[in-house]
């Protein structure tokens, strides 16, 4: 009669959360999960942009469709081509710097369906203006994400999807490595600790972000 | 499913060439006009009316009732159609393929040498003809005469070339007293569409763009074309798009009347497969796309597009495309690489300078020691119409990012940060 019962145990819930389909980074060992919000927070220069183009290059380039709300306007084509991402694969909305016209933009294109992912980057938005952002907006995208193949990746400073998200890391920046000497240097490389702050007891993982002078 | 073709020749196809237009329009939009007569295809039609000498009483009926006179011949393949049509004497009569046998080897596409000697040899009619092996034809005449052994055969690989422009139909509707607010029209365009994509759906076709028109009360006309990437018959969608296209350029007096026009085409093949990676429905697509442009402006939604040019920012955004979601072929190593994200507008800072060396940074968001620094980078290289004037370094401060710094004249900004 267990299966008849209204109140699930919460092995059972745990379980049910979980999509199959998980979309992972091998070099950083970083893994999200379809079908629902996972956000990355951290202070400036801690490779937040680095590793959401690095999901967004993975899903491209396999021919997915993916948007970016990019609420100050601040997304670098060029970066994003060097990071792997299949440009004409991707959907650039430019919210410049209206937080309701970010949200709402996220809101229209998680009702679409369909898209691989959805990168609503609200770096450089004052923070206190996000607090004042409703938590039940998380909960609504995290309805409307759930059994569909979209993932939802938001980047911030600080943390703001609370409990809605399934997945939420902390960034931070170990070290920047530089090459040369005296005004001859170059920036080389950003060692980036990434700690989840729903696995308090998983150790933090560390992957190095490289800079990649080519021409694009 | 094996194809079928009718062609109707006319004794005058001057005086006809309209009437005969109307009458294959009963049957197909696939139509190719003739210098004799037209060619249209019926295939699928079986379905419907029955075998194709039913198909072709049917033709004859519809000639009958536009009181004009032509031979029609219903068959597999164009050729035979065309040929057997020309046999007819421009009266109302049907040709039917078992007739074939019977055609002189003059109508076919023979040079008259070989036609005479094939008369001297008592060849005559093309039964005569299949009665000498293929081989022996194709070696004495050369291989071009296997397109002539093909048409004997009933196996003419010619196809019908449409020349006749893809239909349209229209539905207008006058309206009472003028009407301020286009949204009060929805329901009454919704009524128009049903009908033209119910007659559009008749016709097994689809469409990819719809022309609506509005009679103003300033004696203007304010036309709409709105084009979607695929055709589709779903009205609801149609309706959502029209209502975000004139929402974005709404009409600047009152509406009169509503004129809507919808261009045929053939219906979208759709496949779907088990290993379908993730894209929106080109509906949805479109639509969320347009909804988004209303929402935050046109020139703000789009595909990102580099710029083959050495300039600041050389990349725009592609309003007017739509991600394609193709798949890439060649495989890149996967890696994270520093990326770069601008401030827009660009942080004002005051930087202290110390023995040319970059010391401290302040701006109203932050200050602190510079940590680490390279440059100075000249940027902005139209060098062949304006000189170097902007410098720009990558600098660490302590506590805080790694940003781009940039003086342009004696003023300092902070252009983006390194994340």
């Amino acid at each position: 009669m267990s299966h008849l019962s209204l109140v699930k145990n919460l092995s059972h819930l745990q379980e049910e959360q979980r999509f199959v389909d998980e979309i992972l980074l091998e070099t950083s060992g970083l893994a999200l999960i379809r079908g629902s919000v996972a956000e990355i927070a951290g202070e400036p220069s801690s490779g937040k942009t680095a590793i959401s183009l690095s999901f967004l290059a993975k899903l491209t380039a396999a021919g997915e469709i993916c948007a970016v709300v990019d609420s100050c306007n601040s997304f670098d084509p060029r970066s994003a081509v060097l990071a792997g991402v299949e440009l004409e694969n991707l959907l650039w909305v430019k919210c410049g710097g209206d937080i309701e016209k970010a949200f709402l933009s996220a809101d229209y294109l998680v009702q679409a369906k369909g898209f691989g992912a959805i990168w609503l980057n609200l770096n450089g938005l004052p923070q206190r203006n996000l607090r004042m952002v409703p938590k039940t907006y998380w909960y609504r995208y995290r309805n409307r994400i759930k059994e569909t193949p979209t993932l939802l990746l938001v980047t911030a400073e600080e943390p703001v999807t609370g409990s809605a998200s399934q997945q939420s890391f902390l960034f931070s920046r170990e070290g920047a490595s530089w090459s040369g000497s005296g005004r001859f240097k170059l920036l080389r490389e950003f060692q980036i600790r990434m700690n989840s702050r729903k696995q308090f007891f998983r150790e933090p993982l560390r992957t190095m972000i490289e800079a990649d002078y080519s021409d694009v | 499913m094996s194809k079928l073709y009718a062609c109707i020749i006319s004794t005058d196809i001057k005086r006809d060439k309209t009437s005969l237009e109307a009458v294959a329009r009963q049957f197909s939009y696939l139509i190719e006009m003739l210098d004799d007569g037209i060619l249209f295809d019926v295939s699928g039609l079986e379905r419907l009316i029955g075998k194709p000498d039913r198909v072709a009483h049917k033709i004859l009926d519809e000639l009958e009732k536009q009181n004009i006179a032509g031979s029609i011949a219903v068959a597999e393949t164009v050729e035979t159609a065309v040929l057997l049509a020309r046999q007819g004497d421009g009266l109302n009569s049907i040709h039917s393929p078992e007739t074939f046998q019977q055609l002189l080897l003059a109508s076919l596409p023979i040079e008259q040498d070989t036609l005479n000697i094939f008369s001297e040899l008592g060849l005559r009619r093309v039964e005569d003809l299949l009665a000498v092996p293929k081989d022996d034809l194709i070696n004495r005449y050369g291989r071009a005469f296997s397109n002539v052994v093909d048409v004997i055969e009933q196996k003419g690989r010619q196809l019908l070339t449409p020349n006749v422009k893809d239909g349209e139909i229209s539905w207008s509707y006058h309206l009472d007293s003028p009407v301020e607010d286009f949204e009060q029209l929805i329901f009454l365009l919704n009524h128009g569409l049903e009908k033209l994509f119910s007659e559009i759906a008749r016709l097994a076709l689809s469409t990819e763009q719809l022309d609506i028109s509005f009679k103003l009360r300033n004696k203007v006309r304010k036309t709409y074309e709105i084009k979607t990437s695929f055709p589709t018959l779903e009205r609801t969608f149609w309706l959502k798009l029209i209502n975000l296209r004139v929402a974005l350029d709404p009409p600047e007096s009152e509406i009169l009347a509503v004129d809507v026009v919808s261009h045929f085409t053939k219906p979208r093949p759709a496949q779907k497969g088990l290993y379908a990676v993730s894209r929106p429905e080109p509906e949805r697509l479109l639509l969320t796309v347009n909804k988004l442009k209303k929402l935050v402006g046109e020139e703000n939604v789009g595909v990102p597009k580099i710029l083959n040019e050495r300039i600041a920012e050389a990349f725009v955004l592609d309003a007017d495309a739509m991600p394609k979601g193709r798949e890439r072929i060649e495989i890149k190593d996967e890696k994270a690489v520093i990326a770069f994200s601008y401030f827009h507008p660009p942080v004002r800072a005051e930087v202290l300078v110390r023995d040319g060396r970059l010391v401290f940074i302040k701006t109203c968001y932050f200050e602190g020691h510079v940590s680490e620094c390279s440059g100075v980078w000249k940027a902005n290289s139209k060098w062949w119409d304006r000189s170097w004037k902007t410098e720009e370094w990558d600098v660490g401060i302590e506590n805080q990012g790694v940003y781009r710094l940039s003086k342009a004249g004696n003023e300092w900004f902070l252009v983006g940060e390194y994340d």
